[in-house]
């Protein structure tokens, strides 16, 4: 009689032990397949909690000027501060539990947040060498050029980009209007909803026709392929008709009569630059663009949207002249004309552009060190000499004069971009000293006017900054 | 009944046990950066206690199971760290509950050395149950949105815990009389058997408790525990499946009334069914623990580096969420074998035994200890409707302690009656 009873424990003693293996099952579902999509699910506030627990590294300008950092509150829970304000706010960007993280706090993140330490890949273990402090992180930014900047642009809305041409070094960069990110939280909906996109690097995300700034490659391009030199003489008649269609002009429909090249390059014209860009075609105009990288992305950790071609196929003659003097489908970055003006600035080669010079641990050990990377060689320290010598033209003697200071040989180009939105935007690029350039910036003020009235002089009051 | 194992093996699992807890102390000290010499003197007390115990059985009787201490004492050491990790506050109570523990494992296992003579006073047993059960209901006072307590002067108990051992006592006794009638006086209808009256009713009565659990506590888990060991030991008595089916349908069709009925238990099935509906609402406290479990994956954070507090009332009910955060599904995993062991154990304990009587004893505990765990593991990772339940031997709780220490005490007893004269 025992042995019957004894086979119905050996039956409930696997039915009910097969429960526990059921959810055991279910258990290692929970913790192995479903783990990843639970443990990063935004509800769930661990990885907040993480962060809070490691005081986030600081960020440093080139000087060793503190430009973001972390202390505890009354709570004990640390927050983060940016003694700069909006003045770097696009650069460094924000961290925020609430509305994300952007900017160099994002492409860094790993480093600030100490998360980049090797002990994570051992489990539990890695625990003993968890950092109790993020490490540090020194940009290539001068902040006190970054202010000179910041001041010269006023309450305009646009963009400044300053590099170093030798080594491709982010100096400054500019993005008007802007936010101070130490009330992020509390102005969010003012700031995110603003018509203005407050939020937009408009350094490297703000995309604008490049206008007459863009003539310094035609005039590389046609010397290249020799469709010009410098001897040529060229006739403006202040119009031109193309085909049917198509009538480029001057402004006013003023005549620049007989120029050669550096005079039409120092005086702007139109048409000069729009004959020279349709004999080139449009084959070797997108050859141009190419040289100098316009569709080839240059460092992630910049943020940078793509610049638009215009569909080099399509182009009709008029199109192309239009092109050519920066108007028609292009649109550019801020970043993308600073570039354009470093080639010629150090012979020929474009560096890329970077902004994080050094990632340091708490205690000062260099982790990681970042220095000039080429990018591209667009052209032969030839030619950019002799575009050079005219971009100095254009600042002694031509439309860039209000860029120019006092015993120091500035280059540059205006530009007076015609846009649907308004007045035309004010640009200027250029770079001094000419000879010996320490500084290339990009000067673009949307819906100003002329580039030679509003955006040399802020160009201008830069490049004493920074030569002082 | 084991050639297997020596009383030494026992005694070296048992050091095991001590290592587990001082280590485990030790671990969360560190990651926490300070170490408290009194917790660590509670410690290897109750390290040593595990060996006193380990030689009082030895000197009571040399034959009982040697598995079941050393698997309770890594169980205990486990919950000690954890709730030391979650409320080192509450340490000292805990080391005190195992201390109680251990003495009522001991007092349970010497008391039950004639354990077969217990059936005796079945009705005694029953009415102690049903009288605990009761005393909740009636007097009980409610803490943390449980009406299950039961306050005598600086006292707290949950009667229920010690209910459950008295009806499994009751119905091992009952049913090993009766378990001709339940097997034989039956009739057919169709491919089900039909169980004669005499043996209905009992069935319909449990039920009828079961449900009544069910509409005043709320509480299917509860519901489901005293159901689902009462069912399975009527199946353990009488090996037939139609008890199983009649039983599981009844319980089925009471808790869809219930949930039709009660919007209370509908929204706990519902926040089971679906709970990102209401994550930061009804479901707060299962998407919680599914975080908890998610974030630890397979290594876990380590003790002291996860965020288990971040689940409500982690240290009770949501204490195996927290171990499966900090020590990883490698942890969880590890405590649940750790009880299908111990489950597994009771079960031999069964198999061994000499007397009808016995046998249900052992394998009706063997069943409460299985579902319980059964509840609240599966409750936490949301194989099931979540209940609060205790998880035997790791949930802070001193009734729950003491309850599981006496179960595990009479299956001592019973393994012992049943191997002496093998």
């Amino acid at each position: 009689m025992l042995d019957e009873l004894k086979a119905n424990v050996r039956k409930t003693a696997v039915f009910t032990i097969g429960i526990l293996v059921l959810v055991f099952c279910y258990l290692s579902y929970i913790q192995v397949v479903k783990s990843q999509a639970l443990a990063t699910n935004s509800l769930n506030k661990r990885a907040i909690q993480v962060a809070a627990r490691i005081e986030r590294g600081k960020i440093f300008d080139r000087n060793g000027q503190v430009l973001a950092f972390s202390e505890r509150d009354s709570d004990g829970k640390y927050e983060r501060h940016y003694p700069y304000g909006a003045m770097l706010a696009h650069v460094i960007g924000y961290s925020s539990t609430k509305y994300g993280i952007t900017g160099i706090e994002s492409s860094c993140n790993g480093d600030l947040a100490g998360m980049k330490n090797w002990g994570r890949y051992l489990g539990p273990i890695g625990n003993l060498w968890q950092p109790k402090t993020g490490n540090n992180v020194t940009l290539t930014i001068d902040a006190t050029l970054e202010e000179i900047a910041y001041r010269a642009l006023g309450n305009r809305r646009g963009a400044i980009v300053a590099l170093n041409p030798k080594t491709g070094a982010v100096l400054a960069m500019v993005s008007k209007p802007g936010f101070n990110p130490e009330n992020l939280e509390r102005d969010w909906e003012q700031i995110s909803s603003s018509p203005e996109s407050k939020l937009l690097n408009r350094g490297v995300q703000g995309l604008y026709p490049p206008g007459s700034t863009l003539k310094v490659m035609i005039a590389e391009s046609a010397l290249a392929e020799k469709i010009t030199d410098m001897k040529q003489t060229f006739t403006c008649e202040g119009a031109w008709k193309i085909g049917n269609d198509y009538e480029l002009t001057e402004e006013h429909r003023h005549a620049h009569g007989k120029i050669n090249l550096e005079e039409a390059l120092a005086v702007s014209c139109n048409i000069t630059f729009g004959k020279l860009t349709v004999d080139l075609g449009s084959k070797r105009l997108a050859d141009s663009f190419s040289r100098y990288g316009f569709n080839r992305p240059v460092n992630m950790e910049l943020e940078e949207v793509p610049v638009e071609l215009p569909d080099f196929k399509h182009l009709s003659d008029g199109e192309l002249a239009q092109t050519g003097i920066g108007q028609g489908g292009l649109l550019v970055t801020p970043l993308r004309m600073a570039m354009l003006a470093a080639a010629f600035a150090n012979n020929g080669s474009i560096m890329k552009p970077y902004v994080v010079s050094k990632v340091t641990a708490p205690d000062g050990t260099i982790i990681e060190e970042f220095s000039g990377q080429e990018f591209l060689t667009p052209t032969s320290p030839a030619l950019a000499k002799l575009v050079r010598q005219m971009m100095v033209a254009v600042v002694a003697e031509g439309t860039g004069s209000a860029a120019g200071i006092r015993g120091i040989k500035v280059a540059g180009k205006t530009g007076t971009a015609e846009n649907p939105h308004g007045e035309p935007h004010a640009w200027f690029i250029g770079f001094a000293p000419a000879d010996d350039a320490q500084i290339v910036v990009a000067v673009i003020i949307e819906n100003a006017g002329a580039g030679g009235e509003e955006a040399a002089p802020v160009a201008g009051q830069i490049f004493a900054g920074a030569l002082r | 009944m084991d050639n297997m194992l020596k009383t030494y093996d026992e005694l070296k699992l048992l050091v095991l046990a001590g290592l587990i807890l001082l280590a485990g102390l030790g671990t969360v000290s560190l990651a926490a950066g300070s170490l408290d010499s009194m917790v660590f003197a509670i410690a290897l007390a109750l390290a040593v206690s595990y060996i006193v115990v380990h030689y009082i059985l030895r000197w009571v009787g040399r034959s009982g199971d040697k598995l079941i201490l050393p698997v309770a004492a890594v169980l205990t050491s486990i919950g000690l760290v954890v709730v030391f990790r979650l409320k080192p506050e509450l340490f000292l109570m805990q080391a005190l509950w195992v201390a109680f523990g251990l003495v009522a494992f001991i007092l349970a296992a010497v008391a039950g050395r004639r354990v077969e003579l217990w059936a005796d006073y079945k009705y005694i047993w029953g009415a102690i149950g049903i009288i605990l059960l009761l005393s909740a209901e009636i007097f009980g006072v409610e803490i943390g949105g449980n009406k299950n307590w039961l306050i005598i002067g600086p006292i707290h108990l949950q009667p229920a815990e010690f209910a459950k051992l008295f009806i499994v006592m009751f119905f091992a006794a009952y049913l090993s009389e009766r378990r001709e009638l339940l097997a034989h006086d039956t009739k057919k209808i169709g491919p089900l058997v039909v169980p004669h009256k005499r043996v209905m009713a009992p069935l319909l009565a449990i039920w009828g408790i079961a449900m009544i659990i069910l509409v005043l506590e709320h509480d299917l888990g509860a519901a489901l525990l005293f159901f689902g060991t009462a069912l399975l030991m009527i199946y353990l008595a009488s090996g037939r499946y139609s008890y199983l089916i009649w039983g599981g349908g009844l319980f089925l069709l009471g808790s869809v009334a219930v949930y039709v009925l009660y919007h209370h238990v509908r929204a706990r099935i519902d926040s089971w069914l679906n709970p990102w509906a209401d994550p930061s609402g009804a479901s707060f406290q299962i998407v919680q623990s599914l975080f908890a479990l998610g974030s630890g994956g397979v290594m876990g954070s380590g003790l002291g580096y996860g965020f288990p507090n971040l689940i409500p009332e982690v240290h009770t009910d949501f204490i195996f969420s927290a171990i499966g955060e900090e020590l990883g599904l490698l942890g969880s995993g590890a405590v649940l074998l750790l009880y299908m062991i111990l489950v597994y154990r009771v079960f031999k304990v069964a198999l061994a035994a000499k007397t009808a009587f016995n046998i249900l004893l052992a394998g009706g505990l063997a069943i409460l200890l299985a579902l319980q765990t059964v509840v609240i593991v599966g409750g936490v990772t949301k194989f099931m409707p979540l209940t609060g339940v205790a998880l035997p031997l790791i949930s802070y709780g001193g009734s729950s302690m003491v309850a599981t220490f006496i179960l595990l005490g009479l299956v001592f007893a019973v393994s012992e009656a049943g191997g002496s004269d093998a």
